[in-house]
């Protein structure tokens, strides 16, 4: 940093000054953007805890403390198999997501073909037509479906998998086109006068290169994977099919109780694992997300 | 790798060498790439196989010629030379094809029908249900014991009721009537008959099989009456009221005597005056979905209303989050800073957390009586009650839950803008504002507006973050239908499934249009900025 | 490439003949099915359900498969899997939706034998019967009613005057921090608010002689129901302060169970949580207001239907006809979600042991059952969005006004 280049003047008043300047500030308002960022989770964990298990009834700090919320849980509720499946599709989808966009931002980034503007701009735009309007469509595809092929029909994981798949290219795959973009066209170029062919440059030059980028990709996709809920609400109906946002939906939207406390549980335990990938991703995290950054 | 390494990539005045396609030395693959294309492309054949059997056994031609084209598709393009771009794209371009093109398709056509509750199936479904709904039981109707046989093969053969009037009386009834049946054991328990010469007695599992059938079975008494089931061992003597004829297309009510004749157009039958029967089908209407929001002045002023506040909404929340992950990210941009690490996780951790219940947390700490908000406040605002600062929470609660991520590309982005650069420019007299302003934001913003845009356009269509806190509310009170928070997305949700009749037509209409909007929108901003240059580099 | 393709086309070909013998297995494990009968209960019954009818699926040697559903999707699904054919063989609703799923062609018609529609409360069949057709075979009923915390108001209510003033006096002397804790949420809920609604004289549809619902005669703005909005408005935020939007279905129950209000107007949903808390609680119809009309809540009905088109209606006949009738399977329902059954026989033994139940019934003894039209979906949230506006302090007549335009062209149309 410039401030570096200052002069030291070695009175402790003046360093004081100096710190303050220099880092003081920096901390305070990290402690206010922390505050921010903090409160509404503590306010989740409080209605964990607390034992009373309405929404209304939790307070900021806990007013008791229990694992009954918890008990309760694992008691009323086949969590262990939803939280199972719940993680086969996010990993899964976040798997194939991943390959399937690399694939594509591949050939994106690398190749020029017709239609390549058109498709790049379509996959955005066909993002934005509501999903949940589809639904009566892919009632009637995968009835059909079922028909024929009950394996992959509804309730089942593989229909709900295929669905997903259906969002593979999207948004993430500009992200790792503007990534591969960063990849000096030299190292693939040389590798194919050597005569290695496109694929062995794809797998052996390009996937390693932009690693960061598939990390990324993965996690985002693991994230919103777990979260959803709509489109699983209507293919998994069988209890032990579920996943867990879709059980815990289902707990608060249910017109009996109002079950919080549960919620709150389930809703700490969904987000456990993506704090584990992301704790096991973060050195690829800052890398990934620039998508070739400086290019001059 | 890092990007970092590509700081010395040629700059955007080096030419964009057209690569020669991979496809040219594809020949000298090794072996091992030829053994997995042809293992792969083995296991596509097997998935085609695998899934025109039943297609073949159940007779559907169309879609064996569908699995039959996919594969064809999938040898082309992976045999021929001269696909190679689509080598990388078919996979996931297949997908894309079949679970959202094609679902938006089908929605989008049924944008010009007149798709609602009451006009779902076709017209034979509702001739159907109108003529089974009309069945009542006769005045001073009979009940009897039912024994379901056939005289034939349990699975085929003709049905037979065998049946105990209250007397105790026994009867076989077919499709021919009614008649008599002496020799027939009753148990005196039940009152049914349990056995009788000539028949057999179908098990509930046989009767069940046949259900179907059943349904439409009834043993004619005369005068339009028939005795029909109504469990596996009853049955009861009624009459069908409503009849249709084909011959005029219309339902004759027999009890009222009034005639109610088809409309092709409305997709309902109406009588003289006006009354029509509930059971409507579906049928094309044309634009009158487009024609009823498009020249309802209520319904335009809303729609402009509710556009005007999403573009709003979706704006404020880019810009917003923009602005606070990077204050964020320039803040923790300083090498030695204590805690640095623990702050980023920190400062994460609202990104990890699932939206769903976050949503809803955030939907009560903004009640007016135990609200987190007005308790710590000391204040007794209705925050959700009252339009702004309805918008205020909504943008709030999503500006909490986006910022995080915007904080990590951020750093991202700054760490790969190379020191000396900055340095160079404070050298050159700039202050930090200046060199942040001229140096560091240019080449942020080249990394940040692809991400930029797609938020923009996430934030666009964000049902949850609205209908999780205020479900588009509040409503001014004299219009239901149109809230301050509403977005286009929220708004047409409450068409198509909230309200009590579901209006899908109408639904699908509105979301063609917002479709064209936003669409229109983000094209119109890609090619202005620069993210579209970057596609054409 | 053509030198190279014979091979590979043979490899090709062997390595889909072998997958396609792996998947040939499956085909052949599909096919020896047992009969199932898949019924969509919400997440709350379906374990009962699934116990209760075991019996009947032991006697007729077929599977019983229950499958959850949040009940509020219920309806909704299932319009959409009938449609597209893969809607299960029974489930269970509201008898609301009756009108709604008469019109989709979506319910089989129910022709229940004389000596098992006897058995069933007169009113609750009269529920399920649209245009002289019964739809669904109910089981149990609900009613809201008003709980009191007996520490706090030891005597119930005659009146909502009455009520208002305990629960005032409390609030004054710092016992509790709400007169009524009654939910009415920012989009209102006209569910609760109608008993106060119809306490006061309003009305939403008439009544023709015969007690069928007249979707035409739509009463919001009329004189009696503005009057009576005027009433429930002087008891709203501008007013005394009782009828509050920030009290919902969120936080209601707990406001009642913390103390923090004195009385509650409940449903047989909060029995459960209101058996754990800590506190005395007493049962008592909703009063209604000095020298006016009983208050009226809506009577609500969970009702067995069978889809049509489904491929085991004969089986789902009998379940309907002869299972969810009896009494014994009623029984079995209850003790797993206790319900108050409509059942004659079963209400009576429920009634005997458990004196909530009996003090529900009696709460409901004045209610109204909710009219199943499906112009009744129409009114929920125009209604309760003008109630919330209402109680927020909007003008009335205006409010009531324009409502009963939204709602008539809604309707009409």
């Amino acid at each position: 940093m410039t401030a570096a280049t200052r002069g030291y003047r070695r009175s402790t008043g003046s360093a004081i000054a100096l710190w303050s300047a220099r880092f003081g500030w920096r901390h305070v308002v990290m402690i206010v953007v922390a505050a921010f960022a903090l409160f509404p989770v503590l306010f989740v964990v409080s209605a964990a805890v607390n034992p009373v298990g309405t929404l209304s009834s939790a307070r900021l700090w806990p007013t008791g403390a229990g694992f009954d919320n918890a008990a309760d849980l694992f008691r009323n509720t086949p969590f262990t198999t939803w939280y199972a499946n719940s993680l086969f599709f996010a990993v899964a989808n976040a798997a194939a997501t991943v390959f399937l966009s690399a694939l594509a931002a591949y050939a994106f980034s690398r190749m020029r073909f017709r239609g390549r503007r058109v498709g790049m701009v379509g996959l955005l735009i066909i993002q934005m037509f509501p999903q949940f309007l589809a639904i009566v469509a892919i009632y009637l595809m995968f009835s059909t479906v079922g028909e024929y092929r009950p394996e992959v029909g509804f309730d089942t994981r593989w229909g709900l998998l295929l669905v997903y798949l259906g969002g593979a290219l999207s948004i993430n795959t500009w992200l790792m086109k503007g990534f591969f973009d960063t990849v000096p066209r030299e190292l693939d170029e040389s590798a194919q006068i050597d005569g290695a062919t496109h694929a062995q440059v794809f797998f052996r030059i390009m996937l390693p290169l932009v690693t960061p980028v598939l990390a990324i990709v993965g996690l985002l996709v693991f994230i919103s994977t777990i979260n959803e809920f709509l489109m699983a609400s209507v293919f998994l109906r069988d209890t032990d099919a579920k996943t867990l946002g879709l059980g815990l939906y289902q707990l608060v939207e249910s017109q009996r109780n109002a079950n919080f406390g549960m919620f709150s549980v389930g809703a700490i335990m969904l987000s456990l694992p993506t704090l584990i990938v992301f704790w096991f991703l973060q050195r690829y995290i800052t890398e990934g997300l620039t998508a070739g950054a400086v290019k001059g | 790798m890092s990007s970092r390494n590509s700081a010395g990539a040629p700059g955007p005045g080096a030419p964009a060498r057209t690569s020669p396609p991979g496809g040219g030395l594809a020949g000298s693959g090794s072996l091992w790439g030829q053994v997995a294309k042809i293992a792969l492309l083995g296991l596509f054949t097997a998935l085609g196989v695998w899934a025109a059997l039943p297609l073949y056994v159940g007779g559907n031609w169309a879609g064996i010629a569908v699995v039959a084209a996919v594969l064809v598709l999938v040898y082309w393009v992976y045999l021929s030379k001269r696909t190679v771009p689509l080598k990388y794209l078919l996979p996931g371009v297949l997908f894309l094809i079949a679970f959202q093109i094609l679902p938006v398709l089908y929605t989008m056509s049924t944008s010009v029908t007149n798709f609602s509750d009451g006009h779902r199936g076709d017209k034979e479904q509702a001739i159907a249900a109108i003529e089974a709904y009309s069945v009542t039981r006769a005045e001073q109707g009979r009940e009897f014991g039912l024994t379901v046989a056939t005289t034939g093969d349990p699975e085929t053969g003709e049905l037979v009721f065998l049946l105990t009037d209250s007397d105790g009386t026994a009867y076989a009834g077919d499709i021919e009537g009614l008649r008599p049946l002496d020799d027939a054991t009753v148990d005196p328990a039940s009152g049914r008959v349990t056995e009788a010469f000539g028949y057999t007695v179908l098990t509930p599992a046989q009767v069940n099989a046949r259900s179907q059938e059943l349904e439409e079975f009834a043993v004619p008494v005369g005068d339009g009456a028939g005795i029909r089931a109504n469990s596996l061992s009853t049955a009861y003597e009624g009459r069908a009221t409503r009849v249709y004829d084909a011959g005029c297309d219309c339902v004759t009510d027999t009890s009222t005597g009034v005639v109610y004749t088809a409309d092709d157009e409305r997709g309902a039958f109406y009588s003289e005056d006006g009354e029509r029967l509930a059971q409507g089908w579906r049928v094309n209407v044309g634009f009158d979905n487009f024609a009823r929001f498009l020249f309802n002045p209520t319904f335009a002023s809303s729609f402009f209303t509710i556009l005007v506040w999403n573009i709003g909404f979706a704006v404020a929340v880019t810009g917003l989050v923009f602005v606070v992950g990077l204050a964020i990210a320039l803040t923790l941009h300083v090498p030695r800073l204590r805690g640095k690490k623990a702050y980023r996780i920190l400062v994460v951790l609202p990104y990890a957390m699932s939206s769903l219940a976050m949503y809803l947390l955030w939907r009560d700490m903004f009640n007016t009586d135990f609200g987190l908000f007005n308790q710590l406040l000391g204040t007794n605002v209705d925050w959700l009650g009252d339009a702004w600062t309805a918008r205020f929470a909504v943008i709030l609660a999503n500006v909490w839950l986006g910022y995080p991520y915007m904080f990590l590309v951020a750093t991202g982005a700054l760490q790969a803008i190379p020191r000396e650069l900055t340095q160079a420019a404070r050298i050159d007299g700039a202050g930090a504002w200046q060199a942040f302003r001229h140096v560091t934001l240019p080449m942020l913003m080249v990394a940040m507006t692809p991400i930029l845009i797609a938020t923009f356009a996430f934030n666009f269509n964000n049902f949850n973050a609205v209908w999780l806190i205020t479900k588009g509310g509040p409503f001014p009170p004299d219009d239901p239908s149109a809230g301050a928070t509403d977005l286009l997305i929220t708004y047409t949700y409450r068409m198509a499934f909230s309200q009590a009749t579901a209006e899908y037509g109408y639904a699908a209409a509105l979301s063609v249009m917002i479709f064209v909007i936003v669409s229109v929108m983000s094209v119109i901003s890609l090619s202005r900025g620069k993210a579209l240059q970057e596609v054409d580099r | 490439m053509r030198l190279r393709s014979a091979p590979a086309i043979a490899a090709l070909a062997a390595t889909a003949l072998m997958a396609t013998a792996c998947g040939g297995g499956d085909e052949d494990a599909q096919e020896n099915t047992d009969t199932t009968l898949v019924i969509w209960s919400d997440p709350e019954r379906a374990a009962a359900i699934e116990a209760a009818a075991q019996n009947f699926a032991d006697t007729n040697g077929v599977r019983v498969d229950v499958q959850q559903l949040a009940f509020g999707d219920i309806q909704g699904d299932l319009l959409n899997a009938h449609q597209a054919g893969n809607a299960p063989d029974i489930f269970i609703g509201a008898h609301d939706w009756t009108g709604n799923l008469v019109r989709n062609g979506a319910v089989q018609p129910v022709e229940l034998p004389e000596h098992r529609a006897e058995t069933l409360d007169e009113t609750s069949v009269q529920a399920l019967t649209y245009d002289s057709q019964l739809f669904g075979v109910p089981y149990s009923q609900e009613n809201i009613f008003l709980m009191r915390n007996t520490a706090l108001a030891p005597d119930a209510p005659e009146t909502f005057e009455e009520l208002v003033e305990v629960g005032t006096s409390l609030k004054d002397g710092g016992e509790t921090s709400e007169v009524l804790s009654m939910a009415v949420g920012q989009e209102g809920d006209p569910y609760r608010m109608n008993a106060l609604f119809t306490s006061a004289g309003g009305y939403l549809f008439g009544q023709d002689a015969e007690g069928n619902w007249d979707p035409n005669d739509l009463g919001l703005n009329s004189d009696e129901s503005i009057a009576a909005m005027e009433k429930i408005a002087e008891y709203g935020e501008s007013g005394q302060g009782v009828l509050r939007r920030s009290i919902d279905t969120q936080n209601d129950a707990s406001l009642f169970f913390d103390g923090e209000a004195p009385f509650f107007i409940a449903g047989p949903w909060n029995i459960g949580d209101a058996d754990a808390a800590d506190l005395e609680y007493a049962i008592s119809p909703i009063p209604g207001f000095e020298g006016e009309g009983p208050a009226r809540p809506y009577i609500g009905y969970q009702a067995f239907f069978i889809t049509e088109g489904s491929a085991n209606s004969a089986l789902a006949q009998e379940f309907l006809a002869n299972h969810v009738t009896d009494p014994g399977f009623i029984l079995s329902l209850y003790e797993s979600d206790p319900r108050t059954p409509v059942q004659l026989e079963a209400l009576e033994e429920v009634s005997a042991s458990d004196a909530n139940i009996a003090a529900i019934a009696e709460a409901g003894a004045e209610g109204m059952p909710m009219p199943s039209i499906p112009e009744m979906g129409e009114t929920w949230e125009p209604l309760g969005k003008a109630e919330a506006a209402i109680i927020g302090g909007a003008d009335v007549r205006e409010t009531m006004e324009s409502t009963h335009e939204t709602i008539a062209e809604k309707i009409g149309g």
